[in-house]
């Protein structure tokens, strides 16, 4: 490996220049494909690479010709190289740190001989399009034509192993965002903070100035008295190496920002009430044959090469100018010594036909005849505006042939234009345009500022009534200079560097009938890289025009939308919060080595090692789950039985002090809501549940009857899910256990039979309340404690019955249990379709009853007997378990399916709960089961759904 | 079989964050013990009572709260009275009160059609107070906290690391200071999500001190 | 987009669950299949102003009623569930819901 030696290796280093972003005085040195290379602080990779005469810095995506510096900006194409771990980094925007690790990417082997560059030769049957005509058949290859794609396909290399960076998110919510710190940008926010704005002045490069930077001593005067009024400016944040990536309904922005030392990136969402939008303008590019050989740049790409970094682009240059900023390139040329061989002028016909050469521009064969060896071409054809932003806020821009450019033409209220975008002028007249624009922007501000505030009835009270409003004072005007309408030559280029577009492509994507620019866009990909049409789209929407025979006015351009520039999945990712709910006695879970079960938000514990034991406990001794996520519901006031009896299907107008019943709620459609049971504790206290991942939806379902439907009944439900930690104590012998630990309450059946509540003290703990309900099959009691003393309660429990084999149980047995019994499970048995008849519930619906929630369908339903009913299954090989979901079929037909199965410790074989056809429900039927390997097994139809203790004797005792 | 213990343990709540050591029991609660005077504080607050309170927004017990949806003060008696909601308050005061708070809203009821409820356990509740706390909670929650729109004594609910979370702006010593509350199970993740936010400020865990209203 | 809650003020529309277009309940007494399936599954879904229900799901937790134009996202009114003669908030709420005074055709 050899070293290219610092200072002497920079050959084409120049003397130092007035606006120069180099700091001599900090020299680096970083590596490039294996080799090192000296630069200074604030080179960029590619700028550091050009010093010292490096002029290959990629391989293009189809083609794999190489490419070198064009705009020498964050848009230029053939610069994106791998950083380290990082790839796709825009190696003329990226300054270089000490000790970097850049390579090419795309590259096999190596960058000087790209084997993959044989795509040059097979080219013409690689055009657009190729991706539809080719490697479709035969099928069987696909792997094949897989593995070789790969090898050829673009972008760098992503590191299983890298580690992971620090992005994050933050809120805001400026009076005006500045988007683009360029002269205009820096001139309006300067104006905007001074009429007391709080403003974000956003800009993509790593200095404020824009063009300014790379201008003339004039310019630069100017760029260093509008950065002292920034500076100096309160209330204006700044933010470099940063990007308004999208800008949403309301002026809601998503801005990246990379200025921050101890965040990779940072999502900054602002909520901004006027966005400015002052983006300046992008050069075109101009098509010809050869415009992407190495050594063909626009005139700002040489401008800031040898201004802001002080490189010598080239030894002998051609330029084509037709504007003043071209003509100024070339006595920057000068200045730094390149010999400027021939000026075209664009202005006045001929241009120029190809540029030529290997690896390289060695030729520029010129319009008129001539042919002039040069190693550098310069064009200066015209300007594209990057009107993105706009169009994601509603904008179609127009076109204008007299500035040969696109034009905003209708923003709405919280969104302006400053500089290039909106018009042209001398920087004086752009700079007090902006400036309006600034004032403009602050007034308006204000004025949603206000309204904001008086749409919150809490804020609005305060306030002394609306102020006088300001008069309207009108923007100037702009004027709109000529401009050439240059965009290409006799000769065909390429007119999307990222994506190997030629125009060749696109006239023959028009030829196969693909003739509006949105189909070109998609059929050629014209436009789809990271520039997103910055450099392209314009160029693209002139040869079409041209090869369709339209204006480009007719021919339009395509639509922009978010993301304005590549985005990293780490800042649209940030920190990766999502809400966990713990029960209290999740520390005791997590001790006890509980396999965790994730149920929406909540952590469960699934088992604590082995379910079947677990069972096994609970219907021979005692065992206890902790519920606490069961949905609970707090129910006070005169007109809670009219609520019940609205949302349950059965009746409740009398449901007496202590006693509980079950209750099943319908949606409008007659379909099964949720189920759970319903307490009375006191005269006017009531105690609802429901499934816990169904709580949510019950709240907000009993909020729309009482707040939408029924505003008049007297009642207030509050959730108190979290307030009570819940636990089952199940088995033959919980009475026992429960008696050692409740004071107050009298246990025996007679005093506290099935379908009771009980409010007492339980170890100690005051406002607990217990009912006697069977899931599981078992006597069992639910505790409900107030969750602060829930852990104290659950291990007072395992203590106390620790003589009695008490043992905790998970989620994974407790869904046995209730199987073994034929409790079905709203959601896993009933789908979004199942109404209350088909899960086997006519026994709760209520008819009579005049109006409850899905009264209507179920009538409908209850004249039908057409629809799939739930039943209880057992595979004839009680050994086989039907993986849940599993079909069953009837001859080539689905006649229902498999809800719940498990292997049944208690019974020793395996059971199920299904849906079948109403033609198979009879007991006894024999049905058949698709299970997903394709084969297929018998099982039997119940009489009911409970597989053991189908009378209930257990949980009664 | 199975003697009934002799006497039983002394009851200890808890919160469901997990206590910053050293942990210790005081009036019947595990909390912190841990004092820090860094530049952003986040102390855990559950201890306090909290007593929900549900009656017509402009009935007999509204006007005796003398809090509109959307304000919190102090009363006479120093207890924080929130206006969480439309006809929905949340009264906070010094650990164990809940039961008097709740007698005394009820006594003004007038025939009306009150509830209340001791939701102390129902709730999670922190503080995070500093010259940053309202940089550290704009990472994680969207709603605008400049003074104009969310000044001293202003209750939202809205939002915080996705989570539906109330915000009472309450400060001390000329500093900005927010209680937060949520719902208890999702107390530590709250928590932990605020540590993360405060992470670039330099919080710091700072112990329960009693009362704390 | 900015939903103005007639309680909280302008939220960002994450907060809240959209609940439907505003529909009439017909009487379940006297309604026949092809009315009450109306009801329960068809909407009119223009491409205009349009009334439908709100949930501020993570603020006050109210229902409320918006009238919102579906091609640009301007909210010109929000108001209580029970409001019919209650001032709706007007100005100041489409002010903050505004998303442009004007209404743009075709795409936007």
């Amino acid at each position: 490996m050899t070293a290219v030696s610092a200072r002497t290796g920079m050959t084409l280093r120049l003397e130092p220049q007035p606006g120069e972003v180099i700091d001599r005085n900090r020299p680096l040195e970083f590596t490039w494909n294996g080799q090192r290379f000296p630069a200074y602080h604030g080179d960029t990779i590619v700028s550091a690479l050009a010093a010292c005469g490096e002029r290959i810095f990629s391989r293009s995506f189809k083609y794999h010709r190489p490419r070198g510096l064009l705009s020498a900006s964050f848009l230029d194409p053939g610069c994106t190289v791998q950083v380290g771990d990082e790839p796709n980094v825009r190696g003329a925007h990226r300054r270089v740190e000490p000790g970097m690790v850049v390579s090419a990417q795309n590259v096999w082997p190596s960058l000087r001989y790209d084997v993959k560059s044989v795509n040059q030769v097979v080219g013409r049957f690689l055009t657009a399009g190729f991706y539809y005509k080719t490697f479709i058949k035969p099928q069987r290859l696909w792997p094949a034509y897989e593995r070789v794609l790969r090898r050829f396909s673009s972008g760098g290399v992503v590191a299983k192993d890298s580690a992971h960076g620090y992005y994050d998110k933050r809120y805001a919510h400026p009076d005006v965002v500045v988007a683009g710190g360029g002269p205009a940008g820096m001139a309006a926010a300067v104006a905007a903070a001074e009429a007391g704005a709080a403003v974000l002045l956003v800009e993509e490069e790593y200095e404020l100035g824009g063009h300014l930077r790379w201008g003339d001593a004039g310019q630069l005067e100017a760029l260093r008295e509008l950065r002292a009024a920034v500076a100096a400016a309160p209330g204006v944040e700044v933010m470099t190496n940063s990007v308004v990536n999208g800008r949403y309904d309301g002026n809601w922005l998503g801005i990246v920002q990379r200025n921050l030392p101890h965040v990779v990136e940072r999502l900054v969402k602002a909520r901004a009430k006027t966005l400015v939008v002052a983006p300046g303008l992008i050069e075109r590019p101009y098509v010809f044959e050869g415009n992407d050989l190495p050594g063909v740049m626009l005139s700002t790409g040489v401008r800031r090469l040898v201004n802001l970094h002080a490189v010598k682009p080239g030894q002998r240059a051609v330029v084509l100018s037709a504007n003043p900023e071209g003509d100024a390139a070339i006595d920057d040329l000068a200045r730094a010594g390149v010999e400027v061989a021939k000026v075209v002028d664009g202005r006045r016909g001929p241009t120029i036909q190809r540029a030529t050469g290997s690896r390289g521009v060695q030729a520029v064969e010129c319009a008129d005849g001539t042919v002039v060896d040069c190693d550098l071409l310069v064009t200066a054809v015209g300007w594209t505006a990057p009107t993105a932003l706009l169009n994601m806020a509603g904008d179609r821009p127009v076109y204008s042939e007299r500035a040969a450019r696109f034009l905003p033409s209708l923003l709405p209220d919280d969104v302006l234009v400053a500089g290039g975008i909106a018009g042209d002028g001398p920087l004086e007249q752009l700079t007090e345009h902006a400036r309006a624009v600034g004032r403009e922007a602050a007034g308006r501000a204000a004025e949603t500022a206000r309204s904001l505030c008086a749409g919150i009835p809490q804020i609005a009270e305060r306030r002394a009534g609306p102020p006088d409003p300001e008069p309207a004072v009108a923007l100037p005007e702009l004027p709109v200079e000529d401009h050439p309408a240059l965009f290409f030559s006799g000769t065909r280029g390429f007119v999307d560097f990222s994506e190997d577009v030629t125009a060749k492509d696109l006239i023959a994507a028009a030829e196969e009938g693909y003739d509006s620019i949105e189909l070109v866009k998609r059929y050629t990909t014209v436009t789809m890289g990271p520039s997103q049409g910055k450099l392209e789209t314009v160029n693209a929407v002139a040869v079409l025009a041209a090869a369709t025979g339209r204006t480009i006015a007719e021919t339009g351009t395509t639509v922009w939308r978010p993301p304005y520039a590549p985005i990293t999945l780490g800042a649209l990712a940030g920190r990766i919060f999502e809400p966990v709910r713990h029960s209290p006695m999740q520390p005791w879970h997590e001790a006890a080595g509980a396999t965790p079960l994730v149920a929406g938000a909540w952590i469960r514990p699934d088992s604590y090692g082995d379910p079947a034991g677990e069972v096994r406990a609970v219907r021979s001794g005692v065992g206890i789950i902790d519920v606490t996520p069961l949905g609970k519901f707090d129910l006070r006031g005169p007109d809670v039985p009219e609520l019940l009896n609205q949302l349950y299907v059965n009746k409740w107008s009398r449901l007496d002090v202590g006693s509980v019943r079950y209750g099943v709620m319908c949606a409008e459609d007659g379909v099964v809501l949720d189920d759970g049971v319903t307490g009375r504790l006191a005269e006017d206290r009531y105690i609802l549940t429901a499934t816990s991942s169904g709580a949510a939806t019950v709240q907000e379902w009993i909020e729309s009857w009482l707040q939408t439907e029924r505003p008049d009944w007297r009642i207030h439900v509050t959730p108190v899910t979290t307030a009570y930690a819940s636990i089952n104590v199940a088995g033959p012998r919980s009475r026992e256990l429960l008696g050692r630990l409740v004071e107050d309450v009298d246990l025996a059946n007679e005093a506290f039979p099935y379908m009771r509540v009980r409010v007492g003290r339980i170890a100690g703990v005051d406002g607990c309340f217990m009912w006697r309900i069977g899931f599981t099959g078992e006597l069992s009691y639910e505790l409900h404690v107030p969750a602060s003393h829930g852990l104290r309660v659950w291990e007072a429990l395992l203590e106390r019955g620790a003589d009695l084999g008490v043992r905790p149980f998970g989620v994974e047995a407790q869904r046995i249990l209730r199987l073994e019994k034929g409790h079905f499970i709203v959601g896993q048995d009933t789908d979004g379709l199942t109404q209350a008849y088909g899960a086997g519930l006519g026994w709760a619906v209520k008819l009579d009853k005049p109006d409850f929630a899905g009264r209507t369908e179920l009538v409908w339903q209850s004249r039908r007997d057409d629809y799939f009913r739930l039943v209880g299954l057992q595979p004839v090989d009680g050994s086989v378990v039907p993986p849940e979901a599993s079909q069953i079929v009837l001859g080539r037909g689905i006649a229902g399916r498999i809800t719940s199965s498990r292997m049944s410790p208690t019974l020793g074989r395996s059971i199920c709960l299904g849906f079948v056809a109403p033609s198979l429900t009879g007991p006894g039927t024999q049905v058949t089961v698709r299970l997903p390997d394709g084969g297929e097994v018998a099982a039997t139809v119940m009489p009911q759904h409970a597989h053991f203790d189908p009378e209930g004797t257990r949980q009664r005792g | 079989m199975g003697e009934r213990a002799p006497r039983e343990a002394a009851l200890v709540a808890r919160s469901p964050i997990a206590p910053a050591p050293p942990a210790t029991v005081e009036q019947g609660w595990e909390i912190s013990a841990r004092r820090s005077v860094a530049r952003l504080r986040l102390t855990d607050a559950t201890p306090l009572a909290k007593v929900l309170v549900r009656a017509a927004a402009d009935g007999p017990v509204a006007r005796g709260l003398e809090i509109r949806f959307g304000r919190a003060a102090r009363d006479a008696d120093g207890v924080l009275v929130v206006g969480s909601g439309p006809g929905e308050w949340l009264l906070l005061a010094p650990p164990g009160t809940a039961p008097e708070i709740a007698r005394r809203v009820t006594a003004r009821a007038d025939g009306e059609f009150a509830s209340t409820f001791d939701v102390t356990h129902g709730r999670a509740l922190m503080r995070l107070s500093g010259a940053p706390a309202s940089d550290a909670l704009a990472k994680v929650c969207a709603i605008d906290l400049s003074d104009g729109v969310t000044p001293d004594g202003a209750a939202v609910r809205t939002s915080v690391a996705k989570l539906v979370t109330d915000l009472v702006r309450d400060d001390r010593g000329g500093e900005p200071s927010y209680l937060l509350h949520c719902e208890r199970s999702s107390g530590q993740y709250l928590f932990d999500a605020l540590l993360d936010a405060g992470d670039e400020f330099g919080v710091d865990v700072d112990g329960f001190v009693f009362p704390g209203v | 987009m900015l939903l103005p809650c007639p309680w909280c003020g302008p939220r960002n529309a994450s907060e809240f669950r959209y609940v439907g277009e505003q529909t009439v309940r017909p009487d379940p007494a006297t309604a026949d299949p092809a009315e009450w399936r109306s009801y329960l599954y068809m909407e009119s879904n223009p491409a205009g102003w349009v009334a439908e229900n709100w949930l501020h799901r993570a603020g006050c937790r109210r229902y409320f009623a918006a009238e919102r134009h579906t091609v640009t996202n301007q909210v010109r009114a929000t108001r209580p569930p029970d409001a019919e003669a209650a001032p709706a908030q007007h100005a100041d709420a489409a002010a903050a819901g505004r998303a442009g005074e004007h209404v743009r055709e075709g795409r936007p």
